[in-house]
């Protein structure tokens, strides 16, 4: 960060302090425009990073477009976008508030405390979604008591709030949640979809929940139960919600872990159709943390963490490997397929050709780590 | 378990749910997150036994470990317990040199 925005920072929240000084006690909602609104038709990706920012980076020139500072701490910086392009999602504050940024101005529109009162400490472990049409934000909480000289653990819960709620939002609805959840998107017919030990999907006003994808208790014959990691809630341009496994395939007749295949796999929810996959796409020879398949051929899966990887979905073989600088933990794919950019971890965006996987581009970012921060690309 | 007497209260829980019928209860944690004491592999050696799926350099992998308080006895607790560990280091590959150790205080 250059010294001349650190003090347009500072005047801009010296100012915001003297002419608001009422609105001190929410002081959340004091943050200063920065940077140009966003233009209607143009491509962008949000990520966030260290010490507390959301950055829009224009995708047309692999460039920063603006720099929004968030209120109170970072962490984990997981993002979900408002259907209508125009309001981020952030869950913050060491995983215990969701803001919603007017992306334009980086006012704070909307804000959740994730606890219900001050005797509770409550994180949200990257699992919140937006409803199909935005009105709603799903939130699963893990509330603890902290009482004077013991700590007592309650039950997980769904929180539903209101988008249009403000900055001192209250759940509208609460219903008891399956453990675990981890990463939730939200389907056209309303179904929240929640990764967890299995991907439940929820009536989000009735609170009842089913199996949708059995992923702890698939009944494959052969497999052994997948290892799933549910942190990336990517919103991908064919509203697919992918999550990727490992596991391993016993040879017919044994039960031989020796002799077993140890596989790659996906598990997809189309959440425009509902449609559901759980389906193989390579041999395990490295791993990855997340993995998109291309808007331009869904036969294609792309994967990343030491190196950007290319598979042929049906013949189950990689295509094509890119050695990387770092790890990266998050994958996105531009609207048409044509570039995929990688984050999380440290302040660079790596920007690669999704054909030939040749890197193009490195955005770095002001200040520092990413860390696991969700990546989302939008078209406004 | 009749060889092995509980010593202290998480112990005595562990022996009166075995007496209830509830051990089936507990299961193996799929999804880890959040201050889980786990043996999953990732920290010292990766999933094929080796190290070349470990994140590179370990400095990338730092905040992602210590955020969620996801390796809780390898890295500190930034989730609850030491949110400033890193406050010096925003950039953990290149002022990982400001990070130290941590110890608990008399009030932990």
């Amino acid at each position: 960060m250059n010294k001349k925005n650190t003090l347009r920072r500072s005047m801009a929240a010296m100012l915001a302090t003297v002419t608001l000084g009422a609105m001190a006690l929410i002081s959340s909602t004091v943050m200063a425009a920065q940077g140009p609104a966003l233009k209607s038709g143009d491509e962008y990706m949000i990520v966030a990073n260290y010490p507390n920012q959301m950055h829009v980076l224009d995708l047309k020139t692999d460039s920063i477009y603006k720099t929004c500072d968030m209120p109170d701490r970072f962490g984990p910086g997981a993002l979900q976008v408002s259907p209508d392009k125009k309001t981020a999602y952030i869950l913050n504050n060491g995983y215990e508030d969701i803001y919603g940024v007017d992306m334009d101005t980086c006012e704070v529109t909307f804000h959740a405390r994730m606890a219900a009162n001050k005797k509770e400490r409550t994180k949200t472990i990257y699992a919140f979604a937006l409803s199909y049409d935005g009105k709603e934000l799903y939130a699963v909480q893990n509330p603890t008591l902290m009482e004077r000289d013991h700590y007592r653990v309650q039950p997980t819960r769904l929180a539903v709030y209101s988008t249009d709620a403000g900055v001192n939002a209250k759940p509208i609805r609460t219903f008891p949640s399956p453990r675990l959840v981890t990463a939730m998107q939200v389907g056209k017919d309303g179904g929240l979809y929640m990764a967890g030990a299995d991907i439940y999907k929820m009536d989000v006003k009735t609170g009842e929940y089913e199996v949708s994808v059995p992923s702890r208790n698939w009944k494959r014959e052969r497999y052994v139960q997948p290892d799933v990691l549910n942190v990336w809630a990517v919103q991908t341009p064919t509203q697919d919600f992918t999550i990727l496994y490992t596991t391993a395939r016993f040879q017919k007749g044994s039960e031989d872990l020796n002799s077993a295949d140890w596989l790659y796999g996906y598990f997809n929810i189309n959440l425009e159709t509902g449609e559901t996959e759980t389906k193989d796409f390579g041999p395990i020879t490295e791993i990855y943390f997340t993995g998109t398949r291309s808007p331009k051929d869904s036969n294609i899966m792309y994967g990343v963490l030491n190196r950007l990887a290319k598979y042929d979905i049906e013949k189950q073989t990689l295509l094509k490997a890119a050695e990387l600088d770092h790890s990266y933990y998050c994958i996105t794919v531009s609207n048409d397929g044509s570039k995929l950019y990688l984050a999380g971890t440290h302040n660079h965006v790596a920007v690669f050709d999704a054909d030939t996987l040749e890197r193009l581009n490195t955005i770095t970012l002001p200040g520092g780590d990413m860390s696991t921060t969700t990546a989302q690309v939008f078209i406004r | 378990m009749k060889h092995l007497k509980p010593l202290n209260n998480k112990a005595q829980l562990l022996d009166s749910a075995v007496e209830e019928g509830q051990v089936e209860e507990v299961v193996a944690m799929q999804s880890i997150a959040g201050c889980t004491a786990t043996t999953d592999p990732g920290w010292e050696i990766d999933a094929f036994g080796g190290v070349t799926s470990l994140c590179q350099p370990m400095e990338s992998d730092l905040y992602g470990c210590a955020d969620p308080c996801w390796w809780p006895a390898q890295v500190p607790d930034m989730m609850n317990t030491y949110p400033d560990w890193n406050e010096k280091a925003h950039k953990s590959g290149e002022d990982w040199r400001n990070l130290g150790t941590v110890f608990p205080g008399d009030n932990d």
